[in-house]
């Protein structure tokens, strides 16, 4: 808990150094998503349905990271609908593929882990794996949102009368980058967490089929498979609301 | 226009193609699988049955009788029947439909073969989503989004070829073999996302100070306050936990740093590509103001993703009666130190990001268009 705490205060430190204000509200936002993604757990874990409580704090999530990160509020704005739009696809793409695949609860190689367990605690893991799917996919889709809007914003700002055209040109410029980094994020974030697991599984030395159908390689790839979905939807979407912004201005 | 419109037609059609081959494919693929697979014909439903835990949680636990025909193996074409149980909650089990291809398991028993199904069948599921991101990056970035993919597929082949190399060397100290990848992969993925140039080199440089920085600080903190932390809490372990864990944060803090540095490079290069005009100082408060929009949401993603994983375990701990203190220290506290370190690290890319990128152009210096 120390470690916790000690690493607490000085990110907390950094981020008021290099972010100001706006540094002290985006760390308000990290702790408070701290908190509610905790919570979220609690209330699962006590009976209310896992997916209208991760689907309830997965909203208040966007909105704490958008508006708190972010003190522009046109560029917030875009961000936040687009994002809300783009969890709305999301889902109906999720909900029906995770049934399918049924990637739900826990894999064979965690068997060790979880056999001092009694499994039957009758809660449904099937929606617990959406949660988290989408709940993970929500962090991705936030930050490329905003990247591209306040990306776009300070080229509106450098040169107001920009035609939509050109926006739109800078938005590919900027989008095409940044989708490739959001996308190293997605990848380091979520394979360097399973550094692990590929150890263990290239140390039993499976064969590639295995790698195919195996529960718990499946669902980490379709995690980052969904976020890159979810990424190139938002970027679409972000670019095109932007572009929409700038007309009405020019005309006035 | 027009002409335009008709290639991404055949671009659209030849996609729909290979998507509906794929899936074809995928469905009668049981010839190249050397473990048994069999399609379930029919399922009946045998009894259900309570239960109840010390901890009051109720569940529901059902029997199935199975009969499935086997497509592939010496059985190839016969009946087999076997029996499936599943429960209401389905944390290591499910239940079965007819249709669906599993992998079963025969013993052959006194001349009786008896089957046992050992995996469910996902490839199809798998390579289909697959073929929907690769078609979606063709179709909306064209040649951009290819480029993307590519770098993303060298680095995984990359990151497998060093657990090859750790797996294989068996160092004491594997935790440098991992520092060496994480240099590769910044390396890697800049040249192929951004290409050999000036902005190439200064996000490199603002990586590698943000990433060591970070890292000091953390090594620093879990030296003074010694073992507070349960690295043996880490899954799937089979080295020592402490270095592993160490090496997750590299690469995992890698991701965020270089998303950071490249959005603050890349913004303010295109600034100056608009405004070859633009002064130093503006620049540098540009990156800064790109730094600062991006900061909070970017720790925030990290967050959720090592957050977003202890979620089944959170719920099993917290289900069977342990307290909130424990289930946090033993599910979550090595997720939050990741994501704090990572936090770290980024805030510490900004400042160094944006000075690197005005620095760049101190005497009026052209943008190299690339």
């Amino acid at each position: 808990m120390k470690t916790i705490s000690i690493l607490t205060v000085i990110l907390a430190f950094l981020m008021v150094l290099v972010g100001g204000k706006q540094g002290f509200s985006a760390f308000f936002s990290v702790l408070i998503n701290f908190l509610l993604l905790f919570l979220n757990i609690m209330l699962i874990s006590s009976g209310f349905p896992p997916l209208w409580t991760s689907l309830f704090s997965g909203i208040c999530i966007l909105a704490i990271t958008i508006y708190m990160g972010n003190s522009d509020e046109k560029s917030s704005n875009v961000a936040f609908l687009a994002t809300l739009a783009v969890m709305v696809v999301m889902l109906l793409l999720i909900v029906p593929l995770d049934h399918l695949v049924q990637v739900k609860g826990f894999a064979n190689e965690q068997s060790e882990e979880i056999e001092a367990f009694n499994l039957l605690v009758g809660v449904d893991f099937e929606k617990i794996a959406i949660s988290t799917t989408i709940l993970s996919t929500l962090g991705a889709i936030a930050e490329a949102a905003i990247a591209i809007a306040s990306g776009l914003n300070e080229v509106i700002e450098q040169d107001p009368q920009i035609t939509p055209l050109k926006l739109r040109k800078s938005g590919q410029n900027i989008g095409s980058q940044i989708m490739g980094m959001t996308f190293n994020t997605l990848f380091f974030g979520m394979f360097g967490g399973d550094l692990a697991l590929f150890i263990l599984l290239n140390k039993l030395h499976n064969s590639f089929g295995y790698y195919l159908n195996s529960k718990i390689f499946v669902s980490e790839c379709m995690l980052v498979l969904y976020s890159a979905i979810a990424v190139i939807l938002v970027i679409i979407v972000t670019t095109w609301l932007m572009s929409r912004k700038v007309r009405p201005q020019r005309s006035a | 226009m027009l002409a335009k419109n008709k290639k991404s037609l055949i671009i659209f059609i030849i996609l729909s193609l290979i998507g509906a081959a794929i899936y074809l494919f995928t469905l009668s693929d049981s010839f190249m699988y050397q473990r048994d697979i069999g399609k379930i014909t029919h399922v009946s439903e045998g009894s259900s049955q309570r239960t109840e835990d010390e901890f009051k949680n109720v569940d529901h636990q059902h029997e199935q009788k199975i009969t499935m025909i086997m497509l592939n193996g010496k059985q190839k074409g016969k009946k087999i029947h076997t029996h499936n149980s599943w429960s209401n909650s389905g944390a290591f089990d499910q239940k079965f439909h007819s249709g669906q291809q599993v992998f079963v398991d025969l013993q052959k028993q006194n001349g009786r073969t008896t089957a046992e199904i050992s995996d469910y069948k996902r490839d199809t599921y798998l390579l289909m989503l697959g073929w929907v991101v690769i078609s979606l990056l063709i179709l909306t970035m064209e040649f951009k989004g290819l480029k993307t993919l590519f770098s993303v597929v060298l680095n995984f082949v990359v990151f497998l070829l060093f657990i090859e190399l750790d797996v294989k060397l068996n160092l004491t100290n594997f935790f440098w073999l991992f520092v060496l990848s994480a240099f590769i992969f910044t390396a890697l993925s800049l040249l192929i996302v951004i290409g050999w140039n000036k902005q190439c080199a200064v996000t490199f440089a603002s990586i590698v100070i943000g990433t060591t920085g970070a890292l000091m600080i953390g090594v620093l903190v879990l030296n003074y306050t010694g073992n507070d932390l349960h690295y043996e809490a880490l899954d799937f372990a089979t080295q020592s936990p402490k270095q592993l864990f160490l090496s997750a944060t590299v690469i995992g803090l890698l991701g965020a740093v270089m998303d950071a540095a490249t959005d603050i490079v890349s913004t303010v290069f295109e600034i100056k590509r608009s405004h070859p005009q633009i002064d130093q100082k503006q620049l540098f408060g540009s990156g800064i103001e790109v730094g600062r929009a991006i900061l909070g949401p970017l720790i925030n993603v990290l967050l959720l993703i090592f957050f977003a994983e202890t979620f089944a375990m959170g719920v099993l701990f917290f289900r069977t009666g342990n307290s909130i203190g424990y289930t946090f220290e033993w599910t979550m506290s090595l997720g939050i130190v990741q994501s704090l370190i990572s936090g770290i690290g980024i805030t510490l890319v900004i400042p160094a990001a944006s000075a690197f990128a005005a620095w760049a152009f101190r005497k009026e210096g052209q943008v190299e268009n690339n």
